[in-house]
């Protein structure tokens, strides 16, 4: 009942849904033993900066770019090839798009 | 639907679910304190008791629960539950200590590939809504490592469902199919041996990254950002997130003893029911405990810290290219034995 089905693969979400409800009241419970309470307004409700003054939050933002910064570094030799081919124009993009596509259908009619 | 089996499905619901999350949070802590036990002995040192791990968590519920000053106080105190709850629910998918799935029916691997990635997010999230720029970074390391070993595992999934594909068998991604036919009994010649044994390192090397520990813990790095996305987390919050990894060490475990390891011992001494179960959940037991020691303790003494940039490499260039080669030597093994044997 309710299992969804793609072929080769099935999901019921219902189920999995009530496990979690199940669960997430047993473990609020649980939580619930615990101590709740802390000193507002004091030292401890500050970001842990090994020690150092804490900046203001504009200060201390970090920028959204850095998650790619793995990926970059370690295949440099792949992204300064494809940053020399990067032009920045919107019209080499389109011709980019426009010949891997066309190169997609050419495959697609030989196969 | 009558009456009946719904109340049936209701009880098998409720204390399926409760039994499951108090099978992964007693093994998963124990299992944690045996990795420290033997990983100190490693390193020469006496290292905390076996039931550190349970000691911890009953200190942590007397902390207190500090919240920050730039946090988003809703989401920085439900994600570590959801985290939690998100991974106990993966249990119900899994074949545990012999028995079959406690719903075989209702998932299989794909929807546990899925289920995988709550936790990890539930740490991201946590780590964003910490206001921390450690807190952030770790965050955004651990997205990066969830994209890396996402590509290899996902190789490894796609191998054991295309090799039952080939032998006729139907719903190759349940878990069910997946316990009763085992990968090393599919194999027809050394080819597919080879590339199986090939996939099992790399699903053991992916296992410590799912973990989040040493080499590819830099997401929390004690060292360099002070914990990382859990540094602004204490008292019961940071509680619920060592539980979870507790419970996620038994659900990777379970994992690789389900795709690689179904055996049980049962049927082969010839035993009874009770004596049976028994013995097969001891070997299961016996099994995670195998594997958390090869792809945890003993990889984190021997290997120091991966930068992010060495992680993402390791994942995507050799480990993905082992299990692509894998991939490659298990097709070619049915095809190369179909050649000699009708030669």
């Amino acid at each position: 009942m309710f299992t969804l089905e793609s072929g080769s693969g099935f999901w019921n979400p219902i189920l999995w849904i009530l496990v979690l409800l199940i669960t997430f009241l047993l473990f609020y419970g649980i939580r619930g033993f615990g101590k709740s309470t802390y000193k507002k307004g004091t030292e401890q409700t500050k970001a842990f900066l090994s020690g150092n003054k804490e900046p203001s939050p504009e200060e201390m933002h970090i920028k959204a770019s850095n998650l790619y910064w793995g990926f970059t570094t370690s295949m440099k030799s792949l992204y300064s090839v494809l940053r020399k081919m990067h032009t920045g124009n919107t019209s080499d993009y389109i011709l980019w798009f426009v010949l891997v596509l066309a190169v997609l259908l050419l495959i697609l009619g030989v196969m | 639907m009558d009456v009946r089996a719904l109340s049936e499905i209701g009880l098998r619901i409720v204390f399926g679910s409760l039994g499951l999350a108090a099978f992964g949070i007693f093994f998963g802590l124990v299992y944690k304190g045996i990795d420290r036990k033997l990983s100190a002995h490693m390193q020469g040192r006496i290292g905390p008791p076996f039931r550190q791990p349970f000691r911890d968590v009953a200190k942590l519920f007397v902390k207190e629960n500090i919240v920050p000053d730039h946090a988003i106080p809703w989401i920085f105190n439900l994600i570590p539950l959801v985290g939690l709850i998100g991974t106990l629910s993966i249990l119900v998918y899994l074949p545990l200590g012999g028995f079959p799935p406690l719903f075989s029916s209702g998932g299989d691997l794909i929807v546990v590939l899925y289920l995988l990635i709550i936790p990890s997010l539930c740490l991201v999230i946590g780590g964003f809504s910490s206001g921390s720029p450690y807190a952030i970074v770790g965050a955004q390391r651990e997205m990066a490592t969830m994209i890396a070993y996402e590509f290899p595992f996902a190789i490894l999934v796609i191998t054991i469902a295309w090799n039952l594909l080939q032998k006729g068998v139907t719903e190759v991604f349940s878990f069910s199919t997946i316990a009763s036919t085992p990968v090393w009994n599919q194999v027809a010649g050394p080819l597919g041996f080879i590339g199986f044994a090939i996939l099992l390192v790399v699903l053991l090397l992916v296992t410590p990254a799912e973990l989040s520990k040493i080499p590819f813990d830099s997401a929390e790095a004690e060292t360099e950002l002070a914990g990382g996305l859990l540094v602004e987390y204490s008292g019961r919050n940071l509680a619920m997130f060592y539980l979870t990894d507790g419970v996620k060490t038994v659900v990777m475990a379970s994992i690789i003893v389900a795709l690689f390891f179904p055996y049980n011992l049962s049927a082969l001494l010839g035993l009874g029911t009770y004596e049976g179960m028994i013995i097969d959940v001891v070997f299961f037991l016996f099994k995670v405990f195998l594997v958390v020691l090869f792809s945890v303790t003993l990889i984190r003494v021997s290997i120091a810290r991966l930068k992010i940039d060495q992680i993402v490499y390791t994942y995507w260039i050799p480990l993905t290219l082992a299990s692509l080669v894998g991939l490659i030597l298990v097709m070619w093994d049915s095809v190369i034995m179909n050649f000699f044997t009708t030669a």
